[in-house]
């Protein structure tokens, strides 16, 4: 006889996830009985949900890769801008050799704007470690140099061969509901999710996640059993540039399929509120991004259901009331990682 | 040592930050000119920096009775924004070409600048002085009153004071570029209400804040229901501020995206950039038509070609044109001048037009003109 078997399964369930393992529960109940009243709807708002938080959910993921290693990075919202700009004239430029087919092109764009986003965390990892500055300040240049760069070389007329276009999973993409919102989807959404699995195996069940966070929260300690305070810091801020750089191209590569000056407007600066409502996890974040993402496809809903009585503006509140309401009720206390933000000082 | 350098590189990144932010689209205003010329502008279309060459000849120049100086002030938003700023640009440059003025423009970058961008154009003895948008209305209408000599011409800014009895506050040289945006919408409506097959149009728009966004929203509401009592709409106002409402592409794009997957096959897009992005999605799906704003979007968002059946236009460059020359020949028409509205050729998709439509379109137009329709859409 096992001893675990003395404890109702429902219990056990119940202790491991709690409270948000009924939410969860409900939230699917919700989604079910919605479907079965009406199809259309229900499938265009979760598709509009699950688009709505790609950005959110790597900008989310850039933002907690580096801020447990103890930097913090307000710049997400230039290295996505920056990064959506130079993919999309990578894009332009690399169509107009005529070399390489149209998918090669986006393939080969996507790769240079997550460089863009790479470059960007190194330059912020440098002001931030081997400068030891104020990261704020770090990435509130990296926000300015970004807006400046891009407004400045952005030219008007470039055209495109074309965007990342969905990719139906076979039998898959055929499941009612299901299938269109998680089966149907372009390259970057199927990688989002994806990456949002490998960043949460990466962080908490492996060697490298165990010293990224150790620097994060006692780079002392972590100093003095040889792990390498600087570079850890130096890496992962660079990947963390990466994910950023992955949601910049998603908006001019996959989402819009143009530039357009100042596009990102605030995602980036809305995933940095998703990454610590989430408590700095990557199912947290995720979480947290579909929710705000849910909320901004309903605002959208009401208004296309029409003959609203009250200013649409109230409605455009809804996702942020939304985050207000859950992160005072629900998520509870949400603690940074301890070495945030101070600059590590070798003794 | 080190944090001396450390705020040396800050203080340096800073700046070259604000320089670029500062000099980004081009000339910021003429003030500033030689600075902004000397900036490499190889990355510009050079046909748009007319004027930007010689900075120091201008002022000279414009003090004099015989050089017509025409200045263009814009709303929030770029002189290349594909659609309205650009339009009245265009007027402008016209001017040029056929009057021999000397033109030039002010990108304001914060709505907090208006009045400072007319002033730069007004101090340096600008004739005519145009400034785009309905949120520029009170500024110019200042300004209007500080430079009697000058005469200002406002895009889509109606001028209330021609409609009460005092005339203490009556200009003599201030002209509202107006247009029935309800009539042009009105004619979308129509056109979106014969295409569709599914019986549901969208419109995703960018703010009810802009009172021409909701004319163009009533008007093509009712020019769809004329033609198709029975039919349904989905529009949307993008839920934002005056400052994201109309550069938020990736918004406009789900949206529309959206509104497709609740089986709508046409989509208006209204909203300048907001809409931009709409017109893209919707060119990626199948079977579902769009139709651009202000200006004919075939030539300005060539990624909508496979959807754009036509656009909703305001002919804003002929109206600019038009008030430049009046002014010119001394009759100068202020008050409200109506400019002229009208679908945009359907270019490629002429065929999945059919000749029953068109000859219905031709009819609401004359109706519309003649008054025996009326798109029902009154702003108080």
């Amino acid at each position: 006889m096992e001893t675990t078997t003395s404890i109702p399964i429902w219990k056990r369930i119940w202790d491991r996830l709690g409270i948000l393992g009924a939410i969860i529960i409900l939230v699917l109940i919700g989604i079910v009985v919605s479907f079965i009243q009406n199809q259309q709807v229900t499938t265009a708002v979760l598709s509009s949900t699950i688009r709505q938080s790609t950005p959110l959910v790597l900008g989310a993921l850039c933002g907690l890769i580096g801020e447990r290693t103890g930097i913090i990075n307000i710049g997400i919202e230039g290295q996505m801008l920056m990064a959506a700009f130079i993919g999309y004239l990578a894009n332009v430029y690399i169509g107009q050799l005529g070399v390489f087919s149209v998918g090669m092109t986006l393939f080969l764009a996507a790769l240079i704007g997550i460089a863009t986003g790479a470059l960007l965390g190194l330059l912020l990892a440098f002001m931030s470690v081997t400068l030891k500055m104020d990261q704020i300040i770090g990435g509130t240049v990296i926000n300015i140099l970004a807006i400046g760069i891009t407004g400045y070389f952005y030219q008007v007329g470039l055209t495109t061969q074309g965007k990342l276009q969905p990719i139906a999973l076979g039998r898959l993409a055929d499941i009612p509901l299901v299938g269109p919102v998680l089966f149907d989807n372009p390259p970057i959404t199927y990688i989002t999710l994806i990456l949002v699995v490998v960043v949460h195996y990466m962080l908490f069940y492996t060697r490298w996640g165990l010293r990224s966070r150790a620097v994060g929260e006692y780079p002392s300690a972590a100093d003095t059993v040889g792990i390498n305070v600087y570079l850890m810091r130096y890496v992962n801020t660079t990947i963390a540039g990466g994910f950023a750089g992955l949601a910049g191209v998603f908006l001019t590569l996959e989402a819009v399929g143009s530039f357009e000056r100042l596009m990102t407007n605030g995602r980036g600066f809305v995933a940095l509120a998703v990454m610590i409502f989430g408590k700095w996890t990557p199912f947290g974040a995720w979480g947290a991004a579909l929710l705000f993402g849910f909320a901004t496809a309903m605002q959208t809903q009401f208004q296309f259901m029409g003959n609203l009585t009250i200013p649409h503006q109230f409605i455009g509140m809804l996702p942020y009331l939304l985050t207000i309401v859950v992160l005072a009720g629900f998520v509870g206390r949400s603690r940074p990682p301890a070495a945030e933000g101070i600059p590590y000082e070798k003794e | 040592m080190l944090a001396k350098r450390s705020y040396l590189v800050i203080l340096l990144m800073l700046l070259l930050g604000m320089a670029l932010v500062a000099c980004s689209g081009g000339a910021a205003e003429p003030a500033a000119e030689e600075s902004a010329a000397e900036e490499p502008m190889a990355e510009e279309p050079a046909a748009e920096e007319p004027a930007a060459e010689e900075p120091a000849a201008e002022e000279a120049d414009c003090a004099s009775e015989e050089l017509l100086c025409v200045g263009l002030v814009t709303d929030v938003g770029e002189i290349d924004d594909k659609s309205f700023n650009q339009s009245a640009w265009e007027g402008v440059k016209r001017a040029e070409a056929e009057l021999g003025a000397k033109v030039d423009f002010i990108e304001t970058k914060d709505a907090k600048d208006y009045a400072a961008n007319i002033a730069l154009f007004a101090n340096n003895d600008y004739d005519i002085i145009v400034t785009v948008g309905f949120a520029m209305g009170e500024a110019t209408a200042v300004a209007a009153g500080e430079y009697p000599d000058i005469d200002f011409i406002g895009v889509d800014q109606f001028q209330a004071w021609m409609f009460d009895d005092d005339t203490s506050n009556d200009f003599t040289n201030l002209a509202g570029l107006i247009f029935p945006e309800d009539k042009s919408g009105f004619m979308a409506g129509a056109l979106a209400g014969m295409l569709t097959k599914s019986n549901t149009i969208a419109a995703v728009l960018g703010t009810d804040l802009v009172p021409p966004v909701v004319a163009f929203k009533e008007g093509y509401e009712a020019g769809a229901a004329y033609v198709n009592p029975d039919i349904n709409f989905i529009s949307t106002y993008h839920p934002g501020g005056l400052d994201v409402a109309f550069v938020d592409p990736e918004w406009g794009a789900s949206t529309a995206k959206q509104a497709i997957d609740q089986g709508a096959d046409v989509v208006f897009g209204a909203g300048g950039k907001t809409g931009n992005g709409a017109l893209i999605e919707v060119a990626s799906h199948e079977g579902v038509f769009c139709i651009g704003v202000d200006t004919d979007q075939w030539e300005t968002v060539p990624e909508a070609h496979p959807c754009l059946v036509s656009s909703a236009m305001k002919l804003i460059t002929p109206g600019v044109f038009d008030l430049i020359k009046a002014s010119q020949d001394g009759e100068f028409p202020a008050g409200n001048f109506v400019g002229e509205v009208g679908l945009a050729p359907f270019h490629d998709l002429d065929s999945m037009v059919s000749d029953d439509i068109k000859a219905k379109l031709e009819e609401i137009d004359a109706g519309l003109r003649d008054g025996s329709i009326e798109t029902g859409y009154n702003p108080g």
